[in-house]
């Protein structure tokens, strides 16, 4: 009588009485047959946490129906089930059904879980109450009015708050089988609550690449407005290890839709793969919508902050090395080459396009040999990036007394030969395809301490790279480099544009050894930098030695056969000896430490005190920057170090962090990784705000891009344009 | 011998530079495990570079869990895998990592008598109530299981099994990753999966 009163009661709900006597009869037949088979079995059961029942959508089934059952979990406070993908820990609910022979059960639809975090650990589940649904298909052969369809769910689950307790419960529903029109048009409300949290497919285009530093980029595309009232977005993922589920995926807003990143986990999909799961939409009302997404993993960046591809990269690459022609340290190389170019207007075609092609092939072989070390390096697993052989003293030394050579050349204290070290010959005497293919390695070299606009990106993209396409983006870059110069060699109609050669090109070309000095003068100064005070005093000793090898050199050459030789013996001899003394002094040299002026507004970088600073939503300003850097010593110089953006700095209480590139730091090395970058300058904003995106600067400031980019972004950190993942839960524990 | 060491040392410092420039902060597999130095049930302090060529199975435990249950009273599969470990010369530490006044928490003595009732002879015990050992290894859940090379390298990381239950009835039919992976280890080959979703309660931390 008890299973009597329990069938009756799963029939109640939605059972209407007032139907014909032959609906009667066969509700009475349904009853008693079912009384025999299931003497304990009830659509309902209970443990101490969680209440489930059983619940079809209809009272009543028709033969070759599909009909929604629900497992509804009724679940006490603070305690809660488990998704599909439970997260870091617990057990998803499974549903085991036992239907009559020939149906069938669909796998569990899932509503959207909620995130449940305690300390370090978070899982996917749900509070309060959950409708598990599934879809039924009633077999075609049962009898309408004779037969029943019984259906039985064992229901598994674990139950946790902080502790966890596994459950099972076994339900059971009868259901009668009456013909198509017979059955009750009405459907359980319950059934259709539940439909409405299963997550839809997205009605906008989704998207999904695979970014730097193990982070997946998720974008939704919407049209402009459509997520006005958003407050929080959350990507599910259906699988365990796809991404971290414990960290907070960064949301950007913008005004062609959301894009989220998302922290690759243990075992994150591959290129190609899908990255499947439900993305949750929160709006300020506390409204939600989610949407089934399974976006392929592609390579291609969703926004400009990303990567870009290979021929993107090429493209880039070229570009920035045409800008480089402009950067202060080519650009005194570069003249020196249009002067030979002018004094060769006497020349034939062929002449001057072969002078133009070597040069090219001189910039192409030294961007090619800078390439193959960066990937023997790389391969070494040294951080390094973009003008790293600057971080090398000796290199710095080095090119200081080559470029101090370059200039006694133009000054006219001695003549180089046109031996390999001809570096001025092409513009000396008008000889010498040696000439021509050294002033492109000296433009190579002296180009490494400038990162042009556009190059950064490339390059960043190149280091990532397999030595195949890190080659091809340096030479790129290099053709760039060398591209303007070849242009004017091979286009007679362009060279006619240059003035005519006279006694004027002497003059300039005097003139041109002065940037050649400062360039001097600022080498030494990075060396100082880099190896000390004592290190810089032998370096200079060493220009005097070379000035004095440049005169000797040049007073004894026409003073004889014999007198020549000794005198270029004599010079080779000092020559070794600045470069000796030059090397000790290096070696010697110990690195200058940070030289504290407390009048700085900064404070050295350091990834640990950023993190601090950020969890405490505080503004960060990040300068990455290297003494041979000269892009980077122009912006402090003239927008970083202005008094307005000191003040605004300080008016709005912003940390100004430095990271100082000038010698190897793998940490800064990596930092800038993250943001696809091998070298510096690299500025970035962190309004304030927990979890705060930051913003990236251009690589050329001025006072009001900095001013304009702090204010607007600290201006909009009340309104949520820059969403950190907070929990739905608050801090309540589970 | 003082040269191999040094030979060692200097790789195992190597290493760590790299692993301490990696962005994840977790341990990853076939990167050096990160050490630590923790109390055992007896009271002694162990130092996990001491056990250096040996393998090590770093199993987090709480007995009130439900699924330690199913490994441990219900199946005895851990303590199988546990004495097979222990002739095979592989050290065993449980860890317990709930934190006061949580699920699973117990003193030295308790721990020991636990393991005595249940069968177990685990190679140690080390109780970690401030869970700094659980969260240096980004331990999630009971069980969760950690193997660690001679050389101090993580092999495995991951569930005991392949299938996620509280009922034992499924241990058979499941795929010890536990045991695929220590077989792997002694036969010098790769670790077939060496990266498993863990299963079971959340270990209890204090915050």
């Amino acid at each position: 009588m008890k299973g009597l009163l329990r069938v009756l009661g799963s029939f109640n709900l939605y059972w209407k009485f007032s139907r014909t006597p032959r609906w009667l009869f066969v509700w009475l037949a349904a009853v008693v047959m079912t009384i025999a088979t299931a003497v304990d079995a009830a659509d309902h059961a209970a443990t101490d946490q969680v209440s489930a029942r059983l619940i079809a959508e209809t009272s009543a089934v028709y033969p070759g129906a599909e009909i929604y059952i629900g497992v509804q979990q009724k679940i006490i406070p603070h305690w809660h089930t488990y998704w599909v993908n439970p997260g870091d820990s617990g057990n998803a609910i499974t549903i085991e059904w036992e239907l009559p022979t020939g149906a069938s059960a669909s796998e569990i639809l899932w509503p959207a879980p909620a995130r449940i975090s305690m300390g370090p650990i978070t899982n996917y589940g749900y509070e309060n109450e959950v409708t598990l649904l599934s879809r039924i298909r009633v077999p075609e052969n049962l009898r309408p009015s004779e037969d029943s369809f019984a259906v039985k769910a064992v229901v598994d689950w674990l139950v946790c708050e902080e502790e966890c307790i596994p459950q099972q419960v076994s339900l059971d529903l009868v259901l009668p089988v009456l013909l198509r029109y017979e059955v009750p048009r009405e459907k359980n409300p319950l059934i259709a609550q539940a439909l409405a949290r299963l997550p839809v497919a997205s009605p906008w285009p989704v998207r999904a690449s695979v970014g730097t530093a193990g982070k997946f980029q998720l974008a939704l595309e919407t049209p402009e407005g459509a997520l006005a009232q958003l407050a929080d977005a959350w990507f599910y993922p259906f699988e365990w290890g796809h991404i971290r589920q414990s960290d907070p995926q960064a949301l950007t807003l913008s005004t062609s839709g959301l894009e989220l990143t998302l922290p690759a986990g243990e075992a994150p999909p591959g290129l190609g793969s899908q990255l499947a799961g439900v993305l949750v939409l929160t709006e300020k009302g506390g409204a939600t919508r989610s949407f089934e997404v399974r976006p392929t993993l592609t390579a291609t960046p969703i926004s400009g902050s990303g990567v870009p591809g290979l021929a993107a990269a090429l493209l880039l690459a070229m570009a920035g090395g045409i800008i480089l022609n402009l950067m202060p340290c080519v650009f005194p190389v570069l003249s020196l080459k249009a002067l030979s170019l002018i004094g060769q207007s006497g020349q034939s075609q062929t002449y001057i396009r072969r002078h133009g092609l070597v040069y090219t092939i001189g910039v192409l072989v030294s961007f090619g040999l800078l390439a193959v070390v960066l990937i023997v390096l790389k391969a070494g697993g040294a951080q390094i990036g973009w003008g790293f052989q600057f971080q090398t003293p000796l290199f710095v030394l080095l090119t200081a007394y080559l470029m101090f050579a370059v200039g006694l050349s133009l000054s006219g204290v001695f003549y180089f030969g046109g031996s390999v070290a001809g570096l001025g010959s092409g513009l000396a005497n008008k000889s010498g395809y040696a000439g021509s293919f050294f002033t492109g390695v000296l433009a190579t070299v002296v180009a490494t301490p400038c990162t042009a606009p556009f190059m950064a990106a490339a390059l960043g993209y190149a280091l990532t790279q397999p030595p195949a396409q890190l080659l091809a983006v340096f030479l790129s870059l290099g053709l760039g480099l060398a591209l303007p110069y070849l242009l004017l060699s091979w286009w007679p109609g362009l060279q006619r544009w240059l003035p005519r050669p006279s006694a004027w090109m002497d003059k300039l070309k005097q003139a041109m050894a002065f940037p050649m000095y400062a360039a001097v003068v600022w080498l030494i100064w990075v060396l100082a930098r880099q190896a000390g005070a004592d290190a810089a005093a032998l370096a200079l000793g060493g220009i005097v030695l070379i000035g004095f090898a440049a005169w000797l050199h040049s007073a004894t050459r026409n003073g004889g056969a014999s007198a020549a030789k000794l005198g270029s013996v004599f010079a080779g001899l000092v020559v070794l000896l600045a470069l000796g003394g030059g090397y000790s002094a290096v070696k010697l040299g110990a690195p200058a430490q940070t030289d504290a002026q407390a009048s700085h507004n900064w404070q050295a970088f350091d990834n640990a005190r950023l993190q601090v600073l950020l969890n405490e939503g505080k503004p960060v300003f990040l300068n990455f920057t290297a003494a041979w850097c000269i892009s980077c010593l122009v912006n402090e110089r003239v927008a970083l170090s202005h008094a307005r953006v000191v003040d605004a700095f300080a008016a709005d209480d912003i940390t100004y962090l430095k990271g100082d590139w000038t010698n190897r730091d793998p940490a800064i090395t990596a930092f800038l990784a993250s943001f696809g970058r091998s070298g510096v300058p690299l500025y970035l904003f962190y309004p304030a705000g927990k979890s705060s995106e930051p913003v990236q600067l251009p690589q050329i400031l001025t006072p009001d891009i900095v001013l304009a980019t702090v204010r607007a972004e600290n201006a909009q950190t009340p309104e949520p344009t820059s969403l950190s993942a907070t929990a739905i839960n608050g801090g309540r524990n589970p | 011998m003082a040269i191999k060491n040094l030979a060692k040392a200097f790789c195992a410092g190597v290493a760590l530079t790299f692993a301490a420039t990696a962005v994840v902060a977790d341990p990853v597999v076939g990167h050096p495990a990160p050490v630590f130095t923790g109390k055992t049930a007896e009271g002694s302090n162990l130092n996990l570079e001491a056990l250096r060529g040996r393998t090590v199975v770093l199993e987090w435990t709480n007995h009130e869990c439900p699924y330690v249950v199913k490994h441990y009273e219900k199946s005895g599969n851990i303590p199988q895998l546990q004495k097979e470990a222990a002739e095979d010369g592989i050290v065993w530490l449980q860890v317990i990592s709930s934190a006061p006044g949580k699920q699973g928490h117990v003193d030295g003595a308790t721990a020991l008598k636990l393991n005595e009732q249940r069968g177990a002879h685990p190679s140690g015990v080390i109780l970690d109530s401030d869970g700094s050992i659980g969260k240096l290894y980004s331990a999630q859940t009971s069980p969760h299981l950690f193997i660690i090379n001679a050389e101090g390298v993580l092999e495995y990381k991951g569930g005991i099994d392949s299938i996620k239950s509280p009922k034992e009835d499924d241990i058979p039919k499941a795929t010890n990753y536990v045991r695929e992976a220590l077989d792997a280890i002694a036969e010098g080959k790769k670790v077939p999966h060496p990266s498993t979703a863990p299963y079971g309660c959340s270990i209890k931390y204090a915050s």
